[in-house]
């Protein structure tokens, strides 16, 4: 088949722009799962969609492409675009601007009628442009689910209008553009913007993840069938064991890292009897499943469950460990203390003495909350818990991230 | 649907054309110039020659149309259910959106399904009305181009006062905070709005005055050593910062990351919570301050 810029399949994207925005440095022999075409291909449209984000790299083991962004300086996010490149036919895009011009007055029309008005746009042009009532109907029940019409019985004839929109669009400019960045679903924003003459540009973003947008397509059909109270099978992609497996569960919540962009769903897993966790970029596909009658129960779970989450971790028994954290604060450094407060999630802090803050918290794991405790490097006067493999697990980084520091040779 | 046609530049790009030509003001160089402005780097093949072929007969030969109206689409549902959606959600009354029109439609999610897990707790309060009115006022100097006077209490209480052009309201969602990001006498300057006092709206700006005073920038290399999984959750962590990446050998990568001086902070605690698969080469600064905080860790050990 001709290449072409546009796609059909979103899920045969995400892989690659993904490994472009996160990696950078892999080189066209990396890619040995597809074929060489396959990468060619792919490489050059997203090339021609993200334009001057892309950039290339020689490097002895060949030439690297990445896309670099600098996500403080970019108002609206690029990898929006790869979304906007679904494939269609001729007659797709000619029957949607006919019908909705022919449709414009708001009057309802039968598809006899329709069909005939779109042949008479059409009738200018020498080469011959087929359109039958069955596809013309096929276009308008399609629209009618989108939104854009809506149908209606006359007798026994379905006809069909544009539908109402009173929507003040030009009143959520400017939260369209800010929530397109910072809401779920938010390339469902980036397309408000595009009706729009221009996008408003008055906001930037720190601690800015992009990522999260190829996966809108999974978030959604996880959405679907929460809103319907269906379970759901997920196949999902182990990194650590290079294969997909399946899995039914009752989808419950998603959990989100601000601080490094992963999304998460919150799922009680039939088989394993337990609340789970699955990364949203590591799921291929969500098929919904049958109606879970049980679904409070399990909702009950969530609430429950959260409240001794760190993160997304459950630790390999679900049962909680002892956390207790002792810190040094000098004088004149009360900051430390707020960060205790605005990042500590759970637990409580306790005042020591004048110099030394404790916190302490039980939690699924404890190792989990290791990227934390070491961000408060010179300041830890111990760090306690019953999860032995945690605490002598930090004593250890710390002696080898000093050997390290000292001129050794890292781990 | 997510994935569709409707939502696509090409759709987008011929809306555009066709608006032109119901104006009767499309011409070659403008159809070549619409393309651009509107669809991907390599639309312009495909684009004007289906237009112009036959291939989608949208087109008479002089550029005219036998559509009879400029194109409009009315909303789709799933755009109205995530406007729905975002009334529910407290920043959205900084902006004050008409709800009208998506009375009957589900919000597309509802924020109990969202769980932000690691988001600091001391975020800024969006329904103290004081902030929203400050937050509005600043929005709206930025659409009339117009200067502020925005008065403030920084860090240690002292009372600040500036004429500044707002150039962009900065969010951190990690911060759950807005930020206004302004400069004075050519010099950066970042003010939590959560900090301002009042803002004055004030004449409009000149072209000549309106320059952003950037802030330094920096640059940092580290090595990494792919062990704990350290690649992929190093990779994804610092994505929101500019970098590249080199491989050095089967585990071991170097990294160049750049950021803002005023982050330096930050970053040096973003790194050390890696632990030890990343080693910091230079800024010899930055490695003077990790090795002096290894130091006091080591000494605050020994006094245990």
């Amino acid at each position: 088949m001709a290449y072409s810029e546009l796609i059909k399949s979103f899920e045969k994207i995400r892989d690659y722009m993904r490994d472009f925005y996160v990696y950078g440095f892999k080189s066209r022999e990396d890619y040995t799962k597809k074929s060489a075409r396959s990468y060619d291909d792919e490489r050059r449209r997203i090339e021609s969609w993200l334009g001057g984000y892309m950039a290339f790299r020689h490097t002895s083991e060949g030439k690297n492409v990445f896309i670099s962004v600098d996500n403080r300086s970019v108002t609206f996010n690029p990898l929006h675009n790869a979304w906007k490149a679904k494939s269609f036919t001729d007659k797709d895009i000619v029957l949607h601007f006919c019908i909705l011009d022919y449709l414009a007055d708001g009057n309802a029309r039968s598809v006899n009628e329709i069909t005939d008005g779109v042949a008479d746009y059409l009738s200018h042009t020498e080469t011959p442009f087929e359109i039958d009532e069955s596809t013309v109907r096929k276009k308008l029940k399609e629209y009618a689910e989108l939104g854009v019409l809506q149908d209606e019985k006359h007798g026994r004839l379905l006809y069909y209008r544009l539908a109402e929109d009173r929507v003040d669009l030009p009143s959520w400019e400017d939260a369209a553009a800010f929530f397109s960045e910072e809401a779920p679903f938010g390339v469902i924003g980036s397309y408000l913007l595009d009706r729009q003459e221009e996008a408003p540009e008055h906001f930037s973003y720190k601690h800015h993840y992009l990522l999260h947008t190829l996966d809108t397509q999974i978030l959604f059909d996880t959405l679907c069938a929460m809103k319907e109270k269906r379970c759901i099978d997920i196949v999902n992609f182990s990194v650590r064991k290079d294969a997909e497996h399946e899995h039914r569960v009752y989808p419950l919540r998603f959990y989100i890292s601000t601080q490094t962009g992963r999304e998460y769903l919150l799922a009680y897993h039939y088989k394993f009897r337990k609340p789970m966790f699955f990364r949203l970029d590591t799921i291929r596909s969500i098929t919904a499943g049958p109606v879970e009658t049980r679904h409070e129960k399990y909702e009950g779970f969530a609430s429950k469950f959260d409240e001794n989450l760190w993160g997304v971790s459950t630790g390999g028994d679900y049962n909680v460990d002892h956390v207790e954290l002792t810190l040094y604060v000098a004088d004149g450094e009360g900051y430390i203390i707020d960060r205790l407060e605005r990042e500590k999630r759970h637990g409580r802090i306790e005042a020591i003495d004048e110099h030394t803050y404790k916190f302490v918290a039980d939690v699924y794991d404890a190792g989990e909350m290791l990227t934390w405790v070491r961000s408060f490097i010179g300041r830890v006067i111990c760090f306690e818990s019953d999860n032995k493999f945690a605490v002598n697990r930090f004593y250890d980084d710390v002696r080898r991230m000093r050997d390290m520091y000292r001129g050794g040779e890292e781990v | 649907m997510i994935f569709s046609e409707v939502y696509g530049s090409y759709f987008k790009a011929v809306s555009a054309i066709l608006d032109k030509a119901v104006e009767g003001t499309l011409t070659e160089r403008e159809l070549t110039r619409t393309v651009l402005e509107n669809a991907f780097g390599e639309s312009l093949i495909t684009i004007p020659a289906k237009l112009t072929d036959g291939s989608w007969p949208l087109l008479t030969e002089d550029f005219r149309t036998p559509l009879r109206h400029a194109p409009h689409a009315p909303l789709t549902t799933l755009e109205k259910q995530w406007l729905k959606a975002l009334l529910l959600d407290p920043r959205v009354r900084l902006f004050a959106p008409s709800d009208e029109g998506l009375e009957d439609v589900e919000p597309l999610f509802t924020p109990d399904q969202f769980v932000y897990f690691d988001r600091y707790a001391d975020g800024d309060d969006f329904t103290d009305p004081r902030y929203i009115e400050h937050f509005r006022m600043i929005l709206r100097a930025m659409h009339e181009k117009r200067k502020l006077r925005v008065r403030f209490h920084g860090h240690r209480g002292t009372r600040q006062s500036y004429i500044c052009i707002p150039y962009k309201l900065e969010y951190s969602s990690k911060d759950d905070k807005f930020r206004l990001i302004t400069g004075f006498r050519n010099k950066p300057l970042t003010v939590n709005l959560s900090r301002i006092d009042s803002v004055h709206i004030l004449d409009p700006w000149e072209e000549n005055e309106y320059s952003l005073p950037r802030e330094r920038e920096k640059e940092l290399v580290m090595d990494l050593y792919d062990s704990r999984n350290a690649l992929e959750r190093a990779m994804l962590h610092f994505s929101d910062l500019e970098k590249e990446t080199e491989r050095i050998d089967d585990r071991r990568y170097r990294i160049t990351l750049h950021y803002r001086q005023g982050d330096e902070t930050e970053i040096l605690i973003r790194i050390l919570s890696f632990g030890p698969v990343l080693k910091v080469i230079e800024p010899e600064t930055m490695v003077t301050q990790i090795r002096e905080r290894l130091e006091r860790q080591a000494a605050l050990l020994r006094q245990e």
